[in-house]
């Protein structure tokens, strides 16, 4: 990201993805209360359908991106010294990018089954 | 009444302490007044005031925990004991007078002039009653400094974060339709600090002795910028 | 220890729209300029002040700048230099503009043109309808300006010593400025600034008074520190006391509240003013409507348990109007009358305000002092707005002249120093023992041991000022007044600080103001007991008419020995016919 872009486009990100994890987790609700799917495979096939499973896999990215620029924003407020911030940011990266990879490896498995 | 005023001098204390006054209250008595009789007890006492009626806003200092402007707060409506204490996250100089120097320089990053490409005209530049209406709230800003030292963005970040006052500057003469330089003016804004480290926590409309808004400000930079980048 | 000195071609010593605007014609040339302040910048006075600016513009009514001129002309009582005021009414208009183009954010018409109102004293075709002149931006104009004004300057790079507190002026043995001698009050330490120019743009004294509308900062520095540099104080005597502060608290209801439609009521619910200005009422000038409150309330027809004011009425012109023309005046009722401007008329009584006189200047800001039968220029030495008379207002101020004197003169005073800079290329040798004599100025507070407080002497000084020389004055009452000053002036040698740090030392700062208040007090006291007729805002019962014959004259009090001398007005205008003096009425 460059450092032009870091104010404008992170804050715009950080509203749509809240916008987006806000109405998937209203339909994810709204899908437990009324028809949950019943059994594992029920499970399966529901998310493995390619509508949900490209929604899913959107809404993890926006929970990655959006709680990435929520702990930047933090370190950036309180950790001043840049080395420590510098690898905080990264431990956190990795950390974001290893759950983002976890997630997709469980939708992938989930399709080829 | 009984105060509870925060001292320091550099020259014989190490570190601030608190020294209690009694003051006789008279009927509407301001902050301001009641510092002037503390003075009036010892002579060492420093803290900036001048005008006394709310717009040359030296007198800015924090009571029972909240940045007020003195001239402006009858001690009637504060709570005994009443403690003042200096603007926080500022250097103290001495007693209630702190270093406003990052302050003043935050103000100055924004450009705050009027900035006119076009030739003036022989006479004045027509500005609409409805274009000079979107100044109101903004060009009222008496440079207090309430605001900005009581944002906690600006406490963690005073030399990199603009603050509160210098964006509702910036906001001032993005606002005026006379000027000319909204391009540049929203560049310079850019970057994850000087705009972007407002948290939309709202203390600085809480403490303005004006009552203006730099929270609704910060927030009209962020959409103009937004709908100019799309 | 090593005094510190720096050099600029100019030095401007007050940040207010005088100094500023004088700043501002300097920082935009490669002359190199420092500005000095006691406070920061935009905590100058002129930020207080209300109304607006003067200029015939004519937006709202017909308009010219002769019309203008005629009414500074009577308003100052002709004592006005017509000259000057010719030069300045004549400016206004450019002046206007020029501050519109820089930002300053002026309430508009419904064509975009700038919005002007009605002030007291103001008239179309020379003493004809109500005219309407002022410029305004709502009521806070004065910030407007100021604001705007210090931006320019951060814009051009202006060289500032914010809280830095000027001493002395420093001079040679010719009598020319070489600069002055300041005090950063952050750390206490002294400053010598050598300058080719000095400007002194100090603003007001109104502290020499209990009750006034003039801050705190307001202590007649300049006017002081000239005193003692031996240049006379011109006029002293006119001090003008608004009519409408806040009863008690002396905070100002500007004038544009009765422009607006405001007008003032006595406790039988008269409308009083019809009886003493039939004509303009209550937009009558200042000094009419001043003294028809103080005889309204002396006569026992004041309201409130005690009498002691009377009421603005306001609140007929409905809610709309109020928060839209006067959200300012709204706001300081609320919060020191506890009064809602929209609902309830406003206690007011007349409060100390602004000095006519001050520092005798030309049009072109330049300092000029007696010298054998004529007069001449002190090198190196400007004074412009509040601390300066050139004289535009007279015995009298209009209201809306004020920041109109400070732009007009603040900014010709600038533009003269940059010709006198082109001829003076180099600094004039430095003169140590002026230097020595404004440090002892500052070394003499380094005394210890027992004394009178500042504040003591301070307190009993302003109550001296305000019962001997306000708004009416008497023989009896001013001589005493002189004597009791004089008195007073013999106890400072033994005033004492018992606070002797460096480091911001706010009470080492108020004793070099208490001896500036005594320099331009006494001034004014002496000056109007001196001169016995009524003329303008100096009312004497015992002199009740103003005197052409022997009065038409400038007073000069010079400070060693107490000394009056006088000097004609200057009744021929630039390029118009002269307007000869007539009776003054409203």
């Amino acid at each position: 990201m460059s450092r032009k872009a870091s104010g404008l486009k992170a804050w715009a990100i950080q509203r749509l993805t809240a916008i987006y994890v806000g109405l998937f987790t209203l339909y994810l609700v709204a899908v437990l209360l009324f028809s949950a799917p019943e059994g594992y495979e029920a499970w399966k096939a529901w998310i493995g359908g390619p509508p949900v499973s490209v929604a899913l896999l959107l809404f993890v990215v926006s929970v990655l991106m959006h709680a990435w620029i929520g702990v930047r924003d933090v370190l950036i407020d309180y950790v001043h010294p840049i080395a420590i911030r510098a690898t905080l940011l990264g431990l956190i990266a990795l950390s974001l990018i290893a759950m983002g990879l976890w997630a997709a490896q469980a939708l992938i498995l989930v399709r080829l089954a | 009444m009984k105060f509870l005023i925060s001292r320091f001098n550099p020259e014989t204390d190490s570190k601030p302490y608190m020294q209690a006054f009694e003051v006789e209250v008279t009927r509407g008595m301001m902050l301001r007044d009641a510092l002037l009789d503390v003075k009036r007890q010892d002579e060492s006492f420093a803290f900036r005031h001048s005008c006394g009626e709310g717009v040359c806003g030296s007198d800015g200092v924090n009571v029972n925990g909240v940045n007020k402007l003195a001239c402006v707060t009858p001690v009637s409506e504060l709570k005994e004991p009443v403690e003042v204490r200096p603007f926080p996250g500022r250097p103290i100089i001495r007693d209630l007078v702190v270093d406003m120097t990052q302050f003043y320089q935050q103000y100055k990053a924004v450009k705050p002039w009027l900035v006119r490409e076009d030739p003036m005209p022989e006479q004045e530049i027509l500005q609409s009653p409805e274009d000079r209406d979107k100044l109101d709230g903004l060009y009222e800003c008496i440079l207090c400094g309430c605001c900005s030292t009581s944002c906690p963005s600006f406490w963690w970040n005073p030399e990199k974060f603009h603050g509160p006052q210098a964006l509702l500057t910036a906001w001032r003469f993005l606002a005026d339709s006379r000027d000319q330089a909204t391009d540049e003016r929203l560049d310079e804004l850019e970057g994850p600090y000087k705009l972007f480290r407002c948290h939309t926590i709202m203390n600085c409309v809480e403490v303005c002795p004006k009552g203006l808004n730099p929270t609704q400000a910060i927030g009209h930079i962020k959409n103009l910028m937004l709908k100019n980048a799309v | 220890m090593a005094l510190n000195k720096r050099r600029f071609d100019a030095l401007i010593i007050g940040a207010g729209g005088a100094g500023l605007n004088a700043a501002t014609q300097l920082a935009n040339t490669d002359a190199r300029v420092a500005v000095v302040s006691k406070v920061f910048p935009t905590r100058s006075h002129t930020v207080a002040a209300q109304g607006g600016v003067n200029a015939a513009l004519a937006n709202v009514l017909p308009d010219n700048w002769h019309w203008h001129m005629f009414d500074t002309v009577k308003g100052s009582d002709y004592l006005g230099d017509q000259d000057a005021i010719e030069f300045m009414c004549r400016e206004a208009i450019p002046t206007v503009y020029e501050l519109e183009h820089n930002g300053v954010p002026f309430s508009r018409l419904d064509n975009g043109k700038i919005y002007q109102r009605a002030f007291g004293g103001q008239s179309q075709d020379f003493g004809g309808a109500q005219a309407a002149r002022t410029c305004a931006a709502a009521d806070r104009t004065g910030h407007a300006i100021l604001h705007t004004l210090y931006q320019q300057n951060v814009r051009a790079r202006t060289h500032f010593f914010d809280e830095y507190f000027a001493i002395d002026l420093i001079k040679d043995d010719e009598g020319a400025i070489l600069g002055a001698l300041i005090m950063e009050i952050e750390t206490g330490e002294p400053l010598l600034i050598e300058a080719k120019a000095t400007v002194l743009a100090t603003g007001g004294c109104g502290q020499v008074y209990r009750t006034t509308s003039n801050a705190h900062i307001n202590t007649g520095d300049g006017n002081a520190m000239a005193l003692r540099a031996g240049i006379p104080m011109m006029d002293m005597e006119f001090y003008q006391f608004h009519p409408t502060g806040i009863a008690g608290r002396g905070m100002l209801i500007t004038e544009g509240v009765r422009g607006e439609g405001g007008y003032l009521v006595n406790k039988d619910g008269e409308r009083f003013m019809e009886r003493y200005a039939p004509n303009a009422k209550d937009l009558a000038s200042r000094d009419v409507v001043s003294r028809a409150i103080v005889t309204e309330v002396k006569e026992g027809r004041g309201c409130g348990p005690d009498g002691d004011h009377v009421l603005l009425k306001v609140d007929h012109l409905g809610e709309e109007i109020v928060s839209k023309r006067l959200p300012g005046i709204r706001e300081s009722g609320k919060i020191f009358a506890g009064v809602d401007a929209a609902q309830e008329p406003l206690p007011v009584f007349p409060t100390a305000h602004y000095i006519m006189g001050g520092i005798p200047t030309d049009p072109y800001g330049r300092v000029i002092v007696p010298e054998g039968t004529g007069e001449e220029i002190v090198p190196g030495l400007y004074a412009a707005g509040e601390c300066a008379c050139v004289s535009v207002h007279g015995a009298n101020r209009l209201g809306g002249n004020s920041l109109l004197d400070i732009l007009v003169f603040g900014r010709a005073a600038g533009l003269d120093v940059l010709e006198n800079l082109k001829e003076n290329k180099n600094h004039r040798p430095m003169n140590e023992t002026s230097v020595e004599a404004a440090m002892s100025r500052l070394t003499r507070w380094d005394q210890t041991g027992d004394g009178i407080s500042v504040r003591e002497l301070r307190d009993e000084f302003r109550k001296t000022m305000e019962d001997h020389a306000g708004v009416f004055r008497t023989e009896e009452i001013m001589a005493e007044g002189v004597e009791k000053l004089k008195a007073l002036r013999d106890k400072l040698p033994d005033v004492r600080l018992s606070d002797q740090s460096k480091v911001f030392n706010t009470a080492r700062v108020e004793a070099l103001e208490l001896e500036n208040l005594f320099d331009t007090g006494i001034a004014i006291a002496y000056s109007a007991l001196m001169r016995k007729e009524s003329r303008g805002a100096h009312s004497r019962p015992d002199y009740p008419d103003r005197n052409d014959a022997e009065w038409m004259k400038h007073s000069l009090y010079f400070r060693e020995g107490d000394r009056m001398d006088y000097k004609p007005v200057r009744t021929k205008p630039l390029t118009v016919e002269t307007f000869p003096p007539k009776e003054r009425v409203y």
